[in-house]
């Protein structure tokens, strides 16, 4: 090969990689910068709704939870049936925010006729624009997400979730005495929870919080972690816990250690086995979430704006404005040994 | 020559994924073979197959890494809170997380390869002590990310999302690598007989150690990957993702005792479980089954693999 050749042939790799960096440049789309420019986007070209194939999609993630399927997921069935409409819950087995994203991703390209998100993480923001932009009734359930265009939201207000407890333990320990709590760390709506729980506290000089813990959604973990505490705080005067495996476990730890209604507990949700410690005085609150309106009404707001049952103007899409409520507090139950016989079924 | 192609379980999965798509796009016209819904399902899998290049890397080298789905959340924490908390410029703040990434990969090689500390054991540890990091970093996650690093995940080149090309990017040159330079060929020689690679002369610690810093190298793009392509960096990223990345390399050819393996089967291996999960969502599958078929298909595959094996290797 001669310095000609060479030279041609190093002239036409400068020159295909120049092609490819034009390329590159007029073909990459950057994202929108603002969300004012989904919804602009989601505003002009939303198609109109047809009811041939009428499908309500649930999508939650750790869809085997049993709170979730024995409560928001057979309310949401409940509903389809009395509906006589087709209902479909997806999304991963285990807590997975990402696999729950592609799960939307992927159904928004399905196009149901409505969509019903848990709101496991302010991270699906974007997603639940992107179902918006696409013309898709969103609602979205259990926790609210900021910066998202969905056209619903049902849920309880996590931080009142802690202040109950907090409120609660403070008149249980005589606003004196050691504590410590738990949840899953590292979700937004728990650390709400726990904010709620130290901010009613902090009100309280003599009481020592003596730990945050990380039940990783499991009894037996619950367990051990409350185990070490009683043996590292002999005067532990109370635990509370924020998800629905720290109650039973947390139950188990102080049952074990004889110290059952001696160490004060509170926490989250209303399963059988949490409503049975309450009746035998282990547990002494239960917080729990009214979880069936979420998945109920949820699907019965879809509808409704899918059927354009409630019609507030002329033209509802045309004036901006959807026909449900927006922003709806299902509020909490309070649940303790005096009126616990009340929700065993 | 149908020998060769029984051999190379590469084929076999190729086969398999025509087959399923075949199938699925007569029953889903609608749905499922679109442009739209493929480039999703490239979309979804490009974090896995990132990852799955790195753990391709060690698996054919004789060893795995249980670390690099906390390492994915970590280096996402980290980023953020450079961002946000310390106000370090995008470049630089993407740059430092690689870094610590890579940082985690060489704790992880030197301990392993030089203090003979067993892979499991070591990586399982690491998978703990940069969970807990990233938790303690980030407690609930970061959310409202600067819009120019989110322009990393959330670009599109010819209608197609970023992290797509980043993964077809990351194949092609570890394919060329594997298959073309010597240095990357040695890690055959390495899982192939450990010994014997010694004693010819090759760097076995080293190569291991690098083999490792490679893997959480990816892991960290990964992570950064993940978190601009949502806005947000979770704590609570890529939980489980070891498992899947480690299942979608085995169906894509690579072998636990090491020697085996080819990285366009890291991506093929992904892919697989990408489609299959894309399917399950078109058709309704609930997410209590996607595990049971997910398991089901892998145990199928592999026997698949050693029954035809076994029948082709007697011709």
């Amino acid at each position: 090969m001669n310095i000609n050749s060479k030279v041609t042939l190093s002239n036409r790799c400068i020159n295909l990689w120049l092609l490819l960096i034009v390329l590159f440049v007029f073909s990459c789309t950057l994202p929108p910068k603002t969300e004012t420019e989904i919804v602009i986007q989601s505003d002009t070209n939303l198609p109109e709704q047809t009811f041939e194939n009428e499908e309500y999609v649930m999508v939650t993630t750790a869809v085997s939870m049993p709170m979730y399927m024995n409560r928001d997921q057979r309310s949401f069935l409940r509903w389809g049936k009395a509906r006589n409409v087709k209902v479909s819950i997806l999304g991963p087995a285990d807590w997975d925010v990402p696999a729950q994203i592609n799960a939307i991703e992927e159904v928004i390209g399905t196009r149901p006729t409505g969509l019903l998100i848990n709101g496991t993480d302010p991270a699906i923001a974007q997603v639940i624009n992107k179902a918006v932009a696409a013309g898709i009734p969103t609602v979205v359930y259990d926790s609210n997400i900021p910066n998202a265009n969905h056209h619903a939201f049902l849920g309880t207000d996590w931080y009142e979730i802690g202040k109950m407890q907090g409120e609660e333990m403070v008149k249980l320990i005589n606003g004196k005495g050691k504590i410590g709590y738990m949840g899953i760390l590292g979700m937004s709506n728990m650390e709400a929870g726990f904010r709620g729980l130290l901010d009613v506290l902090k009100k309280y000089p003599e009481i020592e919080v003596v730990g945050k813990f990380d039940s990783k959604a499991s009894v037996e973990e619950a367990a051990r972690i409350s185990a070490d505490l009683i043996s590292a705080h002999p005067d532990l005067a109370g635990i509370c816990g924020f998800d629905g495996p720290s109650g039973p476990g947390i139950s188990l730890a102080v049952k074990e250690a004889g110290k059952s209604g001696k160490i004060k507990i509170t926490t989250v949700d209303g399963e059988p086995e949490h409503l049975q410690l309450v009746r035998e005085g282990t547990i002494q609150l239960l917080a729990a979430q009214k979880r069936e309106l979420f998945t109920w009404y949820g699907a019965q707001f879809l509808y409704d704006m899918a059927h354009k049952t409630n019609s507030l103007s002329a033209n509802d899409k045309g004036a901006g404005i959807t026909s449900i409520p927006y922003h709806v507090n299902t509020g909490l139950l309070r649940i303790t040994k005096e009126n616990v016989d009340l929700f065993i079924k | 020559m149908i020998q060769r192609i029984v051999q190379d379980r590469i084929y076999l999965l190729i086969a398999l994924l025509m087959v399923v798509s075949i199938i699925t796009g007569i029953i889903f016209p609608t749905t499922f073979p679109t442009f739209t819904n493929f480039s999703q399902i490239f979309l979804n899998v490009s974090i896995d197959a990132i990852v799955a290049v790195g753990m391709m890397l060690l698996l054919i080298s004789g060893v795995f890494d249980l670390s690099v789905g906390s390492v994915v959340a970590f280096v996402a924490c980290l980023v953020a809170y450079f961002m946000q908390e310390a106000n370090i410029p995008v470049p630089l703040a993407i740059l430092l997380a690689i870094a610590s990434a890579l940082l985690i990969g060489l704790v992880n090689g030197y301990l392993i390869a030089y203090k003979e500390i067993n892979p499991m054991i070591q990586t399982l540890a690491m998978m703990g002590i940069v969970r807990g990091a990233a938790l303690m970093i980030s407690v609930a996650g970061a959310q409202n990310l600067p819009y120019h690093f989110n322009i990393i995940g959330q670009s599109k080149l010819l209608g197609v999302q970023m992290p797509v090309w980043y993964m077809l990017l990351t194949v092609l040159v570890f394919s060329f690598l594997m298959t073309r330079t010597i240095f990357f060929r040695r890690y055959y020689y390495i899982g192939g007989n450990e010994k014997a690679a010694e004693l010819s002369g090759i760097h076995v610690k080293k190569m291991k150690m690098i083999a490792f810093v490679i893997s959480a190298g990816l892991a960290g793009v990964a992570g950064i990957l993940i978190s601009s392509r949502l806005g947000a960096a979770l704590p609570t990223l890529g939980r489980g993702l070891e498992l899947r990345v480690i299942t979608a390399v085995i169906l894509g050819g690579a072998s636990l005792s090491g020697g085996f393996g080819k990285i366009p089967g890291a991506l093929l291996g992904a892919l697989f479980m990408g489609i299959i999960a894309n399917i399950m969502v078109i058709a309704r599958v609930s997410g209590y089954w996607q595990e049971i078929i997910l398991g089901i298909i892998l145990i199928f595959t592999l026997w698949l693999d050693k029954a035809l094996l076994k029948k082709y290797s007697k011709l």
